[in-house]
């Protein structure tokens, strides 16, 4: 059943590759213009449920990759659909899935402010968890976090110690 | 009763009032909070020393620090602080807020924490037992006996430099100062 | 010399009602902390808290915030002085019922204006509650007020207290009294405020309610006013029904058997919420109240 719901994608959808590992998951590669559709398209067959929005900093391709995954609430199947995606890192764009699944919302927010990339038609872009502002958002890997604390935390100085 | 601690509630009964009678707040930082329900039930029982978990900062005077802190949580942190009535006590439980843990190099975790409000007690270890926390109110009790437990008084004589440290960190701080900041010519 | 002994006793009995009252809170503690299988804190806890609260540093809220606090231990005070204990009875003659019905609500009346005052919303909500609480617990304990004024014929406390020791207790003396005692006994948990009928000062959800913006000295206030209501509360149920006593050691032991048998349902049982609360409060406790009422009218 889940090999008939790939070939069905692969045939419905251009530029896409799929295959299935531990007959529970079934990774889709696609292009970020077809997202909304392909999203749209899982909605209608069922599977109702945006698990979670993930993003990996893939630095050796320069590439930024953002994770889909979907389950079902209502079909009695433990498919997990994982979607990814592979956006440039210099210019992070992507279309917001809010308008199909409204609770992406506070992932974009966490994506936007830990990775930086820009979701376009968001609502609200405004920081979720971080205090301060980073000139690199802190989850990229080019983020030297050892030195950034060294820099900030051991600058202050212990309170009767100063002159 | 024996009449050393007779004559000693003679001599200062606020202060034997303050170390007989410790209310925390209930504040959750990380993950050594998970330690305190089996320490306030019947498990450990915290109120066979006085200790007794309370819900406002207004009727609190023992602060435990419970676990590494972020940026967003010494906020809510010093907020609290200041909100508590003096004399008040701060412990700092558990290894994050010593020194920053295994978050040493975290980007949004604080390293020290008696660099932003003056901590009285460390409890070290992670997590510390349950025990460890006894152990740690019964140092308290000989600190307060021995007058050494003065945090509240050295953040009153040292705010500018523990404002100017929280700024430092945090930018612009949105509440007034709790204590008048005195001009430096 | 009769007017300096007056004087004496009026002193006298808010303190002994004090004292009284924090014993209770003490070994409340102390006893639902065995119940819980635990050692427990001293039974001293509760005055060390209070010197430990004296010291502190009180915070205000303004004019009102110390008005109302000051209104409402007032209050409970005065209302001491109008239910006799043992053969202390200062203003007993003066007043009666109908004086302690009124009194009663003067006590949640004065928190409500001093924690208003303080502008915290938890502080609002347990207010809310507490009056809702107070209009359940009102309307049985009228119709029980009602019952016992009818059936004595009299609306003065000594006299209701004379003829029980003269005779039998009321809770045992006629099938209406016996009705109307259960029902106070209902409500008792909810007129002290304590484990079922906690849900004003619930620290888990408005975290403590009324008491949420007190500290220091005003704490200590508060906890002096909870002692007298611990104390009025139980009393009163001792002189209305279990027939008060001329002995101060019988009539101790009446109030702790009275506390202690609430204790135990205060010690295991959860908290309702304010709806079912109301439900409780003008089911089963106010039809027993109404049924003395009407038994009484026809007898």
């Amino acid at each position: 059943m889940n090999k008939e719901l790939l070939t069905e994608i692969l045939a419905t959808f251009k530029k896409t590759q799929g295959y299935i590992e531990k007959d529970n998951r079934l990774f889709i590669e696609t292009k970020k213009e077809i997202v909304p559709a392909l999203l749209k398209y899982f909605k209608d067959k069922s599977f109702d449920r945006l698990a979670m929005v993930s993003c990996v900093d893939r630095i050796n391709e320069n590439k930024l990759e953002i994770i889909y995954i979907l389950t079902s609430f209502c079909l009695d199947n433990p498919l997990n659909i994982i979607l990814k995606i592979k956006i440039s890192r210099n210019e992070p764009e992507l279309d917001t899935v809010i308008p199909i699944f409204e609770n992406a919302e506070p992932y974009e927010r966490e994506i936007h402010e830990l990775f930086g990339v820009d979701f376009i038609g968001h609502p609200r872009l405004t920081p979720l968890f971080l205090e301060r502002e980073y000139e690199i958002p802190p989850f990229r890997k080019d983020f030297d976090m050892r030195k950034y604390s060294e820099e900030l935390f051991d600058s202050v100085p212990f309170v009767g110690d100063e002159k | 009763m024996d009449r050393n601690k007779i004559s000693k509630w003679l001599k200062g009964p606020a202060k034997m009032g303050h170390k007989y009678s410790l209310s925390a707040i209930y504040f959750c930082t990380g993950c050594g909070i998970i330690e305190v329900p089996p320490v306030i039930t019947a498990r450990w029982d915290a109120e066979r020393f006085g200790v007794i978990p309370v819900a406002s900062p207004r009727q609190a005077n023992l602060f435990l620090i419970t676990g590494y802190v972020s940026l967003k949580t010494l906020k809510a942190i010093i907020r609290t602080y200041e909100q508590m009535p003096d004399p008040k006590y701060v412990v700092g439980f558990g290894s994050c807020p010593i020194n920053g843990g295994m978050y040493w190099d975290s980007y949004n975790t604080i390293k020290h924490l008696d660099k932003y409000i003056p901590v009285d007690g460390w409890i070290a270890g992670c997590m510390p037992r349950p025990e460890a926390i006894f152990i740690g109110v019964t140092h308290l009790w000989t600190l307060i006996d021995k007058d050494m437990a003065k945090g509240y008084v050295k953040y009153r004589e040292k705010y500018e430099s523990y404002r100017k440290n929280q700024e430092q960190i945090l930018g612009k701080l949105e509440w007034k100062p709790l204590y008048p900041i005195r001009r430096r010519k | 010399m009769i007017m300096i002994i007056e004087v004496v006793k009026i002193i006298v009995l808010p303190l002994i009602a004090l004292i009284i009252g924090i014993f209770l809170m003490g070994l409340a503690r102390m006893i639902t902390a065995r119940i819980h299988w635990r050692y427990g804190p001293p039974i001293t806890q509760p005055l060390i808290d209070m010197v430990k609260f004296f010291d502190q540093r009180g915070i205000s809220h303004g004019f009102i915030f110390d008005f109302g606090i000051i209104l409402s231990l007032a209050g409970s005070i005065v209302l001491v002085l109008f239910i006799p204990f043992c053969k202390i009875a200062p203003l007993s003659n003066s007043g009666g019922l109908l004086v302690i019905l009124y009194l009663m609500l003067i006590t949640p009346l004065g928190i409500a204006l001093s924690s208003g005052a303080s502008g915290n919303p938890n502080a609002s909500i347990g207010i809310s509650r507490k009056f809702m609480l107070a209009l359940g617990y009102e309307v049985p304990f009228i119709l029980i007020i009602l019952t016992i004024m009818k059936s004595y014929n009299s609306l003065s406390l000594i006299d209701i207290v004379n003829v029980q020791q003269a005779g039998t207790w009321s809770i045992i003396s006629s099938l209406p009294l016996f009705l109307t005692g259960v029902a106070y006994f209902l409500i008792l948990p909810a007129i002290l405020g304590v484990r079922p009928f906690d849900m004003t000062t619930a620290p888990q959800e408005i975290s403590s309610g009324p008491k949420v913006e007190y500290s220091g000295k005003y704490l200590a206030l508060l906890s002096i006013e909870h002692a007298l209501t611990l104390y009025i509360g139980l009393t009163l149920f001792v002189n209305l029904f279990l027939g008060g006593s001329a002995n101060f050691i019988l009539f101790f032991i009446k109030i702790l058997i009275v506390f202690i048998i609430g204790l135990f349902i205060n010690a295991v049982f959860p908290r309702f919420r304010i709806e079912q609360a109301l439900k409780y409060l003008w089911g089963i406790p106010t039809l027993l109240a109404l049924a003395g009422l009407i038994l009484t009218m026809i007898i």
